[in-house]
């Protein structure tokens, strides 16, 4: 690695070729409004308001991710795969790699920020009109809607609906209309904007596959361990409420089935977030839970690792180049090995020590 | 009294071992945590380094303190100021509070930087650790005052301070100012970033009140000769 030698990012790189590995290319200023309005993990957000670009590495769980969207075929049904990998090595970064491709190859981009905000410290829980043993919960389902119709502006006004929704005695959205009526119906009347999401994804996945339409889907769900699994949400007899008596999560898990055709489901286990899970956990089988794993089963797992040697280096000197590494010591020969010493190659922690040096 | 026992001293272990206690007996050695003392080849050691190296074959090492390492990071003007910081031994959350302000220091300047023009990208400084010594240097007190007993009234007389003194009323009144006089909801690290970079620029509270200091000094010079040493 030549020192001077900015290879390390430009804005030439697109995110998808294999020999860019370990290099970052820069995510247009442009698309952070659209396409994540609600993904990126938090210290992302704020690096990237500190130093006035978004860049993100080309790691090979992504590479990998990517390469199989774009040999799979969408005539059949749905692949999941699942990215796993121990706390801070990057999976969340890596989904919204994917999720950014997706969107600049026009597919419809489902993004879940994190499973795990539907089953704890929800403030409003209500009956569900629909179904009489369910619970909905207004503000979360009206807040994804928000972020939903900002992300997928140009599709809503394309793809129209097939069934007649009745929502009270005076309020029904008619065949034909386009989606982005629905959208605006959930986020406007906040009771109902559960079961606006639940039909939104029921549409999605009706009208996915179809070839006169054809749009592709990409549902990616962080936290997706959530799902299954227990809530810490209480009912008003202080019974607790198990996750299949939520609305948004028994429809997000219907979409995870792989009973329809012409999408991807991206998924990503997390223990930062979860419920009732030992710190040290990691692996899908003790994430999922039984019930989780059966229903995820059959999927593809994609290994998230630590930095590898090149990668290290390449993240060393992008902070570097960004006057982001301070300590006069931290650019020294034994600095270096300190960091490496310090965070064990673990991105997270890197970056945490990064920060204050 | 340490200098008269030193004739008497003999290397002895007491019967309980004393160990993380800083009263020692005087015949310990302090600890050497820093790396490129053991780097140097035996050629190159000046003669009281090479006397240095036989005594601490031969005298007992006191034990060094958890919070000295030999880190290249280490900063002892830093670890001072956390111990100053600390409440009820808590080292972790005082830590916690000083990285968080040296990030949030760091990420005011490089964000100042990267949107300050070309000319003017080399004047900011972004380096938090160079800001919190030249803010404290600017905090320093030159002349300090004591209260001296003459005929029966008590006056201020201005006394010149040591640097150890010099070091800790900066620190003490950097602390004291962020705790009581700022806004009840902003947390630590926010108030302390920002009088430190006020500090820095010379502006905010902390120096105000070290120009105050040394108004006080300069009116009360009459008394200066009151002071006996």
């Amino acid at each position: 690695i030549l020192k001077g030698q900015r290879y390390i990012y430009s804005t030439r790189l697109s995110g998808d070729s294999e020999q860019h590995q370990g290099q970052y290319y820069t995510v247009p200023p442009s698309h952070f409004h659209t396409v994540f309005p609600h993904g990126l993990p938090p210290r992302y957000q704020q690096q990237v308001k500190t130093f006035n670009e978004g860049c993100v590495m080309v790691r090979q769980p992504a590479l990998e991710l990517i390469s199989h969207l774009k040999r799979a075929d969408y005539s059949k049904p749905t692949l999941r795969y699942l990215l796993y990998g121990v706390k801070g090595s990057g999976k969340t970064m890596s989904l919204c790699h994917t999720v950014h491709y997706c969107s600049t190859q026009g597919w419809l981009v489902l993004h879940i920020p994190d499973a795990h905000l539907w089953v704890k410290n929800c403030k409003e829980l209500l009956p569900s009109s629909y179904h009489a043993s369910r619970f909905d919960q207004p503000i979360q389902a009206s807040n994804w809607l928000r972020n939903f119709r900002t992300t997928n502006e140009n599709f809503l006004s394309k793809i129209k609906l097939r069934q007649r929704y009745v929502w009270t005695k005076r309020e029904s959205t008619e065949e034909g209309q386009p989606l982005g009526e629905l959208v605006d119906m959930g986020v406007s009347r906040v009771k109902s904007s559960s079961d606006v999401v639940g039909a939104v994804l029921k549409e999605l996945r009706l009208q996915a596959g179809g070839t006169e339409g054809g749009f592709r889907l990409a549902v990616a769900v962080d936290g997706v361990n959530g799902l299954w699994g227990r809530t810490t949400l209480k009912k008003e007899d202080k019974s607790p409420v198990a996750p299949e008596e939520l609305t948004l999560v028994h429809n997000l898990r219907k979409m995870i089935n792989n009973d329809w055709c012409g999408g991807a489901v991206i998924a990503t286990l997390s223990q930062t977030g979860s419920l009732y899970a030992p710190s040290s956990a990691y692996l899908p089988q003790e994430l999922l839970g039984e019930e989780g794993f059966d229903s995820m089963d059959p999927f593809i797992p994609v290994p998230v690792s630590l930095y590898s040697e090149k990668e290290f280096e390449s993240c060393y000197l992008y902070y570097l180049d960004r006057h982001w590494l301070q300590h006069p010591h931290s650019q020294t020969e034994e600095g270096k090995k300190e960091l490496i010493f310090l965070s064990n190659r673990n991105p997270s922690v890197l970056e945490r020590l990064c920060a204050f040096l | 009294m340490a200098a008269s026992l030193t004739g008497l001293l003999k290397p002895w272990t007491p019967r309980v071992l004393l160990v993380r206690w800083s009263r020692y007996n005087p015949y310990y050695l302090e600890p050497e945590p820093r790396k490129e003392v053991y780097h140097i080849p035996e050629t190159e050691l000046t003669p009281e380094q090479k006397e240095e190296r036989e005594l601490k074959s031969v005298r007992p090492i006191k034990a060094a303190t958890n919070s000295v390492t030999s880190s290249v990071f280490n900063d002892p003007v830093l670890s001072k100021f956390v111990n100053m910081m600390m409440k009820d031994g808590d080292k972790i959350i005082a830590k916690g509070i000083i990285t968080q302000t040296l990030e949030n220091m760091k990420r005011k300047q490089v964000e100042k930087y990267h949107k300050a023009p070309e000319g003017k990208k080399a004047e900011t400084e972004c380096n938090p650790y160079a800001i919190f010594h030249q803010a404290l240097e600017n905090c320093k007190p030159v002349i300090g005052l004591a209260s001296i007993q003459k005929g029966g009234k008590f006056y201020q007389v201005p006394i010149p301070l040591t640097d150890d003194r010099r070091r800790f009323l900066a620190m003490k009144w950097m602390i004291t100012e962020c705790r009581d006089n700022k806004h009840r909801r902003t947390l630590m690290y926010e108030k302390l970033s920002q009088e430190l970079l006020a500090a820095f620029s010379k502006e905010g509270n902390v120096v105000k009140r070290k120009h105050e200091l040394h108004k006080m000094a300069e009116s009360n010079r009459a008394y200066a000769h009151y002071r006996w040493w």
